[in-house]
């Protein structure tokens, strides 16, 4: 039983991590109609970012700005010069993920000559383990916890409070209306980019805090938990993608302790199939804050 | 739900997608030393250079080039420049299969391949074999210990010898007697856990925890903390990537800052697996508490010396490859490529259905041959009409009829420049009763 109140307490920090990468990862498809495959490894670009920073003596916390800002500038080149070329040509949604399949691989291979094919691990202090009955988080994943609570009110006071979040639901909801409105959705889709990229580059980078050690390929071991989360919790929808996230994150980390550690994503799918054949529009797609008013 | 924009697919991303995969899965062919011939020959190495295994494509790469430039610079094969290429398996068995049939097909002047590492051979030696091209395999599968494949070669034991020496290592040499087994979920590393498991039991040990782990996760808390509970005296683990850094940093952070001593097979003194587990637990941690079996190799001797002068003299190509100067299957597989050429030139062709069944020779050495520790001694005493049997960088080469040639183990750890240190050897009496023990 210790144990399994100890992994609920490790799926606090892993859903954490989950939560931050799918919330950009969704708000991506649920504003600009992408379904960036390459976000994995624009999250192992940003850490690498970060690392660069880290390694010449500044604090890893110091240096996960410059993963968000890496992150951030890196996805928005990345729609202005390769996606959104294409989607103004009328390719259609497959071919965009092929197109973002295509681009995440290439992303890896001009990765691995430029920082090598070795796992590296950032310089950091976990510091002080603190215990709540059998769960024991340190206090850097403490840290990262916080950072995720605080990232998800954000996200929500943007949604729900500034004219950009109302601009950026107005785009989600119907692009031609909302430009004939007057909303310079050009505009609101950059900015998208802009703040989708830089919660990549955050979670790449406490990610890598997390994994004590990572490489150009842990990028798609990490995308796969995001897609998980933001499928189960409707394409799409934000706050669905933070209850995939619990979700996710707590079943893969439960399962390794009730069934079998080989087995912790297998479980997770299972949900996630499960609710897939329940509610194929996901838990939340028909009240994310990104749907159509009314 | 979200309102979509349907728009008719013009068929560019596929396009696009379709040559970026092609470009990201295709290297170019890379010569080393000598010059251009109109008549090249090729070494595919055909191996994990992306994915969870990426480290182990490398290493094979490495000993590609050196062999590739001992031969060009003694003027080729028969005059045949030759060059060496990496095909990319992902380390997965579907990726492997047109990875292995596109060298193939795009490429009539191989001689030789190496890799095939237990991630793909199952399903690239049947390739090759049918294709008639001299194989030099890095797997450690026992499906391979009777092959008939002809054209296999394998200059390393089987996995389940690694697993015997691991177990004899923790058993003879340390006293320990509760195992944690921690193994990559991947075909490559399970294969130790079998033998390793019968071993261990038959000799009286305990397997206190069997976890096959998923490689590449975030973290391994849930399963490190099942582990420290059983209460181990040594982990015996191969996970590469990023894997055995991750759940290693997690043991010394779960166990109040002290880590547990833990074993690796010879896929671990690697420097790709060096530099990530210590940059997660600190070189000293794994100075201090890692200890691995390695196959018997001296790093000593002429023939080593070869090696290791072509091997630093192809970083300005490869800049990491004088990192794999210890590494066992980069010597082993350099050797294979030179008996692969030097019994090209014994049998004075270029087609493998003639010179493949004379590698194992050159390797064993037929009655009278000359030893030769360099390619360009080899070439001048079949010049002057004698037999060659070639004693490279990792020692001597036994074939059996199956072409599987075996050594001993030592016992290793690593120096604060992780560097391979010897600190025990297996005796054949001890290796015979753990080979026993575990069924084997």
């Amino acid at each position: 039983m210790s144990l399994i109140v100890a992994a609920f307490g490790f799926g606090l920090v892993s859903m954490s991590i989950i939560a931050i990468s799918a919330v950009g990862f969704t708000m991506q498809f649920g504003i600009t109609n992408m379904i960036n495959l390459a976000y994995g490894q624009v999250m192992i670009a940003s850490a690498y970012a970060a690392y660069a920073l880290n390694n010449a003596g500044v604090s890893i916390w110091l240096s996960l700005p410059v993963g968000a800002i890496f992150g951030a500038v890196f996805s928005f080149l990345l729609n202005r010069l390769v996606y959104a070329p294409f989607q103004r040509k009328g390719t259609n949604l497959i071919g965009m993920v092929i197109i973002s399949l295509a681009v995440s691989l290439v992303i890896a291979n001009v990765m691995l000559p430029i920082v090598g094919y070795y796992s590296v691990s950032y310089h950091q202090d976990p510091g002080t383990t603190y215990h709540f009955g059998s769960i024991a988080l340190t206090g850097e994943q403490i840290l990262i916890i916080a950072l995720a609570v605080v990232v998800m009110l954000a996200i929500y006071a943007l949604l729900r409070f500034t004219r950009l979040g109302k601009a950026m639901r107005a785009t989600a909801a119907n692009p031609t209306l909302a430009r004939n409105c007057g909303i310079p959705t050009a505009r609101v889709v950059d900015l998208a980019w802009l703040i989708t990229g830089a919660l990549c580059g955050v979670a790449g980078t406490v990610a890598g805090m997390n994994s004590d050690s990572f490489s150009v390929a842990s990028g798609s071991e990490f995308l796969i938990p995001i897609i998980a989360a933001s499928i189960l919790g409707g394409a799409g929808s934000p706050y669905g993608a933070m209850i995939g996230a619990v979700i996710i994150g707590e079943m893969t980390e439960i399962s390794a302790a009730i069934i079998s550690p080989e087995y912790k994503q297998v479980v997770a799918f299972a949900v996630l199939v499960l609710v897939m054949v329940l509610r194929p529009q996901g838990l939340l797609a028909k009240r994310g804050a990104l749907a159509a008013a009314g | 739900m979200l309102a979509r924009h349907h728009r008719v697919g013009k068929g560019a991303g596929v396009l696009f997608a379709t040559l970026s995969i092609a470009l990201a899965a295709c290297g170019s062919p890379t010569t080393a030393g000598g010059s251009p011939s109109s008549s090249p020959l090729l070494i595919g190495v055909i191996a994990p250079f992306t994915g969870a295994d990426a480290a182990l494509g490398p290493a094979y790469f490495a000993a590609c080039l050196p062999a590739a430039r001992a031969i060009n610079n003694a003027g080729g094969v028969m005059g045949h420049m030759v060059s060496c290429q990496e095909f990319d398996t992902r380390g997965e068995p579907a990726d492997a299969v047109p990875a292995a049939q596109q060298m193939v097909a795009s490429h009539s002047n191989l001689m030789a391949v190496v890799g095939c590492t237990s991630d793909e051979a199952s399903s690239v030696a049947p390739i090759l074999n049918q294709a008639h091209i001299p194989m030099f395999c890095m797997t450690g599968q026992s499906e391979f210990n009777k092959t008939t494949f002809t054209y296999f070669h394998r200059l390393v034991p089987p996995d389940e010898f690694d697993a015997f020496a691991m177990v004899g290592s923790a058993l003879d040499h340390f006293n320990y007697k509760k195992v944690a087994l921690v193994f990559g979920n991947d075909i490559g590393s399970q294969a130790f856990v079998g033998p390793a498991m019968a071993a261990l039991q038959g000799l009286g040990a305990t397997v206190t925890i069997n976890q096959a782990i998923a490689l590449g996760q975030p973290s391994y808390r849930t399963e490190v903390t099942a582990m420290l509970a059983t209460h181990p005296d040594v982990i015996f683990t191969e996970a590469l990537g990023p894997t055995d850094a991750t759940y290693m940093a997690e043991v010394k952070q779960l166990n109040n800052g002290t880590m547990l001593p833990f074993m690796g097979t010879s896929a671990t003194i690697d420097p790709v697996w060096f530099k990530a587990v210590t940059g997660a637990v600190g070189v000293q941690t794994v100075v201090d508490k890692f200890t691995a079996v390695d196959l018997g190799v001296s790093f000593s001797g002429p023939g080593y010396d070869e090696f290791k002068t072509n091997l630093d003299a192809v970083a300005s190509q490869f800049p990491a490859a004088p990192t794999y100067s210890q590494r066992g299957a980069t010597l082993h597989l350099y050797d294979g490529i030179m008996q692969a050429a030097l019994a090209m030139d014994e049998t004075k062709s270029t087609d493998p259905t003639v010179y493949n069944s004379v590698i194992r020779d050159v390797g064993n050495g037929v009655t009278g041959a000359t030893t030769v520790n360099t390619y360009a001694a080899g070439v001048a005493a079949i010049k002057n009409g004698q037999k060659v049997r070639w004693v490279g960088a990792g020692g001597l080469t036994n074939y059996n009829q199956y072409n599987n040639s075996q050594q001993g183990y030592i016992i290793v750890k690593y120096d604060a420049s992780g560097n391979e240190v010897t600190i025990g050897t297996l005796t054949q009496a001890q290796t015979a009763a753990i080979i026993a023990a575990g069924g084997g």
